[in-house]
This record gives C-alpha cells, sequence and structure tokens, in this order.
C-alpha cells in the first residue's frame, strides 16, 4: 500500500510537471537550489497550486522553512490528515 | 453550459492540449484559447500558461495570426505584481499579441510615476496597470467625523490618484487603467460598519464611487469591488499571501483581474454591437406559436415561467435604449410570428421595437446575412440569441462573424445569459446611441418617399438636408472616437484611435481634424462623417482619415465633405491634397471615391493606394445639403 506521502509525491509530480517548463524528477530529497526554474516567483506560483489542488492552507512563514521537498511534503500530509480526521 | 459540465472540461484542459500538441497542431491554439475563457482558478490558468510556453518553445507551432503585435503594458502598485504579471502575460498573448510586461517594485508606484527617468519611463509603456496599495484607503480621522469631512477624505484620495494618472497620460501618453479597491469582508465594527462613512467597509465603497463616477477619459476604472463581489469577499482575500508576498488578494482573484484588464484593454478599440437577433419560440416565449397558438403561448404574470419570458423582453427593451437595434428570425409562418408583437397584451416587445422581422423556413445563417445587407451593418455587429443549439450551430458555421448566445434550459436564467455575455457592454452612451431605432424607422420613411419620388435630385431636394461642420470638440468626442473604432464600409484607412490618441489630435497644431452633421425633415442623423487631415509640409494637405456612417450614403454627404477639405487646403495655402484608399475586407463600396472626385492614383505602395488632387483643378461640387453653423 501507498503511504500518504507517496500519494502527495505523486500529486506533487504532476503539479511540477505542468509548472515547470523542463523535466524535473521530484523527490524527498530535492530543493529548490537544484533547480534553476525554481526561484522566488515560480515558488510563489508553486505554493498557491498545492494549496488550491489538495485544498488546504498553509500557515504563514511554514512553507519558507521547509528545506527540501520531503519535508515540504510532511507539511501537506499532516494537513490533509487533520482535514481527514 | 452547466458548472458541472464546464468544470470536467476543464480538467481534462492539460491531457487534451498535450495530445493536439503532439498530433493536431491546427487545434493547438483554438483549444487553448477556449480553455483559458473557461478557466478561473489560478491552476487552470497557471498549467495553460505553461502548456503554451512548452508549445512556443517547441517551435514549430507557429502562433495563430493576428497575434504578431505587441503590447506594452507596465504594471505597477502597492503589491507584488507577481504572479499577476504571468497571469496577465498568458492571456494577452492569446488575446491581443506579444506582451511586454513590465513589474514595478512593489510600493514605489508613486516614484515611479513622478521620476521621470525611473524604469518606468524607459519602458516605455502604452498601457499602465495601476494597482494602488489598500494601506492608503483609509479614513485617519475618528469614527464619528461629519459626513462632509470623510467625503472630503475620499475625493482627496481620488483625485490624488487621477492626477497620477495624469502624469502617465501627458509624460509617456499612456493610457492608465486603475484598480479601485476592495472593501474589507469582515464583520469589524459591526453596525458602525454601514452606519459610519469612515469605516472600512463605506470609506472605500466612498473612493470607489468618486473613481468610478469622476474618472477622465483617459483613466479606466477596474472595478475590483465589483470583480471581488462576484466571486464573493471572503474567497477574494489570503491574508497569508500577504505577508508572504505581499499579494494583494487571493490567487482566484487574479485571475479574474488578469483577464478583465485584458477585457479593458479590448474593449478600447473594440466595434460594439449595433443588432441583436432573435429567435421567438421559447426565446421571447414559452411554447410554440404556430402549434400553441396566441392563447397558449407561456408570457407574462399568469406563471412563473410566463413572467421570465416577459422579464427577458424587459431586459431587451432596455438594450435599445442603449443604442442596440433588434431583429427577429424565426423558423414560423411570418403571420403566426408576427401575431403576439400585434396583439398579444402581455407582449413587452412590439412590432415598433423591431428593424427587421425574418419569420421564414431559411436556414437562420442566411437570414442574418440579409438582414445585415438591408441594414448596411457587418455581420461582426450582430448578435444571435437561440435556444436552439442546431440554430446556433448553423449561424456559427455559416455567418461565424455573428456572436452567438445559446440560451440554456431553464429562461428564469435567459435575462443572466444576457448580461453575463459581454456583449453589450459600453463606455459611454452616446446621443445619437439614444436615437437609433427612430433613426432606421425613419430611413424606411425615406425609402418609401424615393419610390415616389421621380428621380434622385428632386428626392435629394425634397429631403431638406441641414450639414453642420465642426472642428472636433470634447463634446463630440465619444461619438467620434465610437465611429472611428467601428465604422469599416465607408472608411478610406480604417485607422482605429482611442479617445486619448483623437485628444492629441486635437490640440496638434499640424492636424486639422472635422466631424459633419446632417439632419432633414424626416429628423437628425447626428454627427455621421469625420475627417482628421494633416499638412505634411506647406504645400501639401494629407487626408489620414475620412469615415462615414453608412445610413447617409447616396445623400451627397461625401460631396459635402470634399469641398470642405478643399477649403481646407485652400485656407493653409497647400497646392495638393493626397488621399489614400487601404483596401480591407469591408471597405470596397469606397475603392473608386477619390477617382469619383477628380484624384488620380499616383502610387501604390503595398497596402494602400494613393491618390492626389491638384487645388486648383479642385471644383466645387454643388449639393443639395445645405450648410449652417460652420466653425
Amino acid at each position: 500500500m501507498d503511504s500518504l506521502q507517496d500519494k502527495v509525491l505523486r500529486q506533487l509530480q504532476e503539479i511540477f510537471d505542468e509548472l515547470f517548463l523542463d523535466e524535473i524528477i521530484v523527490t524527498p530529497e530535492l530543493a529548490a537550489t537544484e533547480v534553476e526554474e525554481w526561484d522566488s516567483l515560480t515558488h510563489i506560483s508553486l505554493v498557491i497550486m498545492v494549496e488550491e489542488r489538495f485544498g488546504i492552507k498553509f500557515r504563514v512563514g511554514e512553507v519558507e522553512a521547509t528545506k527540501n521537498v520531503g519535508e515540504f511534503i510532511n507539511i501537506i500530509a499532516e494537513r490533509m490528515n487533520r482535514l481527514d480526521g | 453550459m452547466s458548472r458541472e459540465l464546464e468544470n470536467s472540461k476543464i480538467s481534462e484542459a492539460i491531457p487534451t492540449l498535450s495530445k493536439l500538441l503532439s498530433n493536431n497542431k491546427g487545434a493547438f491554439w483554438q483549444s487553448l484559447i477556449n480553455y483559458t475563457d473557461a478557466a478561473t482558478t489560478f491552476n487552470e490558468m497557471i498549467s495553460l500558461a505553461a502548456i503554451r510556453k512548452k508549445a512556443l518553445k517547441s517551435g514549430d507551432i507557429p502562433m495563430p495570426s493576428g497575434l504578431d503585435s505587441t503590447l506594452r503594458i507596465a504594471l505597477i502598485g502597492g503589491n507584488s505584481l507577481y504572479p499577476l504579471s504571468s497571469l496577465l502575460e498568458h492571456v494577452v498573448s492569446l488575446k491581443i499579441g506579444r506582451a511586454e510586461i513590465f513589474t514595478g517594485d512593489f510600493n514605489n508606484y508613486r516614484a515611479e510615476i513622478v521620476d521621470t527617468s525611473s524604469k518606468l519611463y524607459q519602458f516605455n509603456p502604452d498601457i499602465v496597470v495601476l494597482l494602488p496599495d489598500n494601506s492608503i484607503c483609509r479614513y485617519t480621522g475618528t469614527i464619528n467625523d461629519l459626513d462632509e469631512d470623510i467625503y472630503k477624505a475620499s475625493e482627496s484620495l481620488g483625485s490624488d490618484l487621477f492626477g497620477l494618472c495624469s502624469i502617465l497620460q501627458n509624460e509617456i501618453g499612456a493610457e492608465t487603467i486603475l484598480c479601485n479597491y476592495i472593501p474589507s469582508p469582515y464583520f469589524d465594527l459591526g453596525p458602525l460598519r454601514t452606519r459610519s462613512l469612515a469605516s472600512d467597509w463605506n470609506f472605500k465603497k466612498l473612493v470607489n464611487l468618486y473613481l468610478g463616477s469622476k474618472a477622465p477619459n483617459f483613466v479606466h476604472i477596474l472595478d475590483l469591488e465589483f470583480l471581488a463581489y462576484r466571486i464573493g469577499g471572503l474567497a477574494s482575500k489570503d491574508e497569508k499571501s500577504f505577508f508572504e508576498s505581499k499579494q494583494l488578494c487571493s490567487p482566484t482573484l487574479q485571475v479574474a483581474l488578469a483577464k478583465e484588464i485584458v477585457h479593458i484593454i479590448e474593449g478600447r478599440k473594440a466595434s460594439a454591437k449595433k443588432v441583436l437577433v432573435l429567435d421567438l419560440d421559447n426565446t421571447l416565449w414559452g411554447g410554440i406559436i404556430g402549434d400553441d397558438g396566441i392563447d397558449g403561448i407561456e408570457l407574462g404574470d399568469t406563471s412563473p415561467r410566463g413572467e421570465a419570458f416577459k422579464a427577458l423582453q424587459t431586459y431587451i427593451l432596455s438594450l435599445t435604449r442603449r443604442g442596440l437595434l433588434l431583429g427577429i428570425c424565426s423558423k414560423n409562418d411570418y403571420e403566426n410570428a408576427i401575431e403576439p408583437f400585434r396583439r398579444h397584451p402581455e407582449m413587452v416587445l412590439r412590432e415598433g421595437h423591431i428593424v427587421s422581422f425574418k419569420a421564414n423556413w431559411k436556414p437562420k445563417a442566411q437570414n442574418l446575412i440579409e438582414m445585415a445587407n438591408e441594414l448596411n451593418l457587418g455581420l461582426e455587429s450582430f448578435v444571435f440569441v437561440d435556444d436552439n443549439p442546431a440554430e446556433v450551430e448553423n449561424v456559427r458555421q455559416f455567418a461565424p462573424s455573428v456572436a452567438s448566445i445559446l440560451l440554456g434550459p431553464d429562461p428564469s436564467e435567459y435575462v443572466r445569459q444576457l448580461q453575463d455575455s459581454r456583449l453589450f457592454e459600453r463606455s459611454s452612451i452616446t446621443k445619437e446611441d439614444l436615437n437609433r431605432t427612430d433613426n432606421y424607422q425613419m430611413e424606411s420613411a425615406r425609402r418609401s418617399l424615393l419610390v415616389s419620388s421621380l428621380d434622385m435630385d428632386s428626392y435629394l431636394s425634397s429631403l431638406e438636408m441641414v450639414g453642420t461642420i465642426k472642428k472636433f470638440n470634447k463634446i463630440d468626442l465619444p461619438r467620434i472616437t465610437q465611429l472611428i473604432n467601428k465604422s469599416n464600409q465607408f472608411n478610406l484607412t480604417t485607422r482605429r484611435r482611442s479617445e486619448t490618441e483623437l485628444e492629441d489630435i486635437m490640440t496638434n497644431p499640424s492636424y486639422t481634424s472635422f466631424s459633419l452633421r446632417l439632419s432633414d425633415r424626416f429628423g437628425d442623423h447626428g454627427l455621421i462623417s469625420v475627417v482628421i487631415c494633416r499638412a505634411v509640409d506647406d504645400s501639401v494637405l494629407e487626408i489620414d482619415t475620412w469615415l462615414m456612417s453608412c445610413r447617409v450614403l447616396n445623400r451627397q454627404v461625401e460631396e459635402v465633405v470634399f469641398n470642405e477639405i478643399v477649403e481646407l487646403g485652400r485656407t493653409i495655402g497647400a497646392r495638393k491634397i493626397k488621399g489614400f484608399y487601404k483596401p480591407t475586407k469591408k471597405n470596397s463600396m469606397v475603392k473608386d471615391l477619390y477617382t469619383m472626385l477628380g484624384f488620380d492614383p499616383v502610387d501604390s505602395p503595398q497596402d494602400s493606394v494613393e491618390f492626389e488632387l491638384s487645388i486648383d483643378a479642385a471644383s466645387h461640387k454643388a449639393t443639395h445639403i445645405s450648410i449652417t453653423g460652420r466653425e
């Protein structure tokens, strides 16, 4: 069985495919600094897309504090769990 | 289309477009445009924007033609202007052409406007979109202050913004799209929220009222308050994104905002729709007149459905007061179709409101084409409304320049569908608009006179025509702008210009421009011809623009205008008059105008024919129009 984290990762891959022009393989270890297109501006769009797609709201400053995709996924998963429960 | 259908459609957008990208390149752009029109969320728009960029990057899908011009848009304001700039770029590129977008620094718009050496000036925009900061739109006194003081504060805020816009107009020549304010949707203040003009809720609305009703003509107000109301106050807000990246509003409202900016840009020069053509059965009334009879159709206050149809008619009648003409196009026997207009007590629309009534069994597209010929109007100024998808499809295929509205299954939605179609919007309503139906009805009276007159000369003389020639002036400018942007047929050069550009021409000494009004014993035609001349040097007067409303064709207005142009040439001491004919799809009727007036063709650059007339050789043309009130 897929964990929630795996599901989130797959959906995140879809968002990356739609947002970025280059093909980017999304992994938990991936960080913004490794992707040329992922600058502070596209980051704003990415956060908005994730909120809309997953139906969640991040808290102020929360995403900025994450170091890589894995930590980002953890917040998404946690927020989704709270919605379910 | 139901909301569910739209959603399921838009959710398939990306896979569908990706497929088209690899195997049906021809359909890609139109499909992208349709999906973009339907898109309402940030996700949808950004994904569509990305797939467009991928298509361009791949390099083997050329952009559709007509989108090759470049528009320079500056976005400045009190907030972060990304991702709005991305959304805007996407919509502009599909609707207008290549977009060069400048984004100002966060909350630096005053400096950018006042400092003529700023990056904004270096960018030299065609259009400036100004989103002023929310933080200044607050009443700084106390909640108990006198209403007059609060009004005064709102006005000074508004006029300060207009001041900034007029700097942009004077220094750059750019028109400004000025966004108004979004009143806060929170319960704060309770009863005082509505009681005191000083509350955020009331004060922002006061400022917005001032901006909307007092905007000078080089300022286009973007009604953000309305857009926020439309999608919902709470849905318009996103507090976190303000703190994190200084966003003005929620992503969903930014999508609506980007689309509205483009709508305003397009609307500046678009020609307004002139004729609304309506189906009858299940459009103007419920049921089939040929089967149900005049007593059987549903119309009027006796049933909810009947009331809904009547409400539609009432709304349509109100459109005629904005200058729209009405036509009927129905598959019916004429006698059946006309009967409710004459005899049904609940009919709001009557025979006198209809300028062309087609009730027959011919294809509707064919009827529309005939109607356009009769009224001397282009099909692109027609809107067609029908509840039958097959009829709408027929028109879309065979008269594609007609805009059509397919009514849904519920007549209670009909008025809303028309009101939301965005086809009947006007930035101003001129006196000519208010009298238009009368004018067309007068035209039929004149035509019957023509039949009874023995020859053209005595017919024209019997009309007792009076012409008034005037230099361009502020009062006439809205009508002049309207004619310049919508006249297609009698238009020698078809140069479109905005009101601001025309104001510049008014004050530029090398231009001489005039308009002509015509009236006759049946009534006033209003302002029907516009000429812009430019003195190229001391010896040549060039006719930059010459157009005329087709409803005064064959009335010798051309000759009167010609006489006036020659007179102008003599006044400035010119030896020659130069004219151009720039062919378009629609202006072939004036192909031979200059030749007929005695001009000689001299040169034919690729897209136009140039004509010349020596002033000494110009003869005064006798007409039956007496000229009064020249100034």
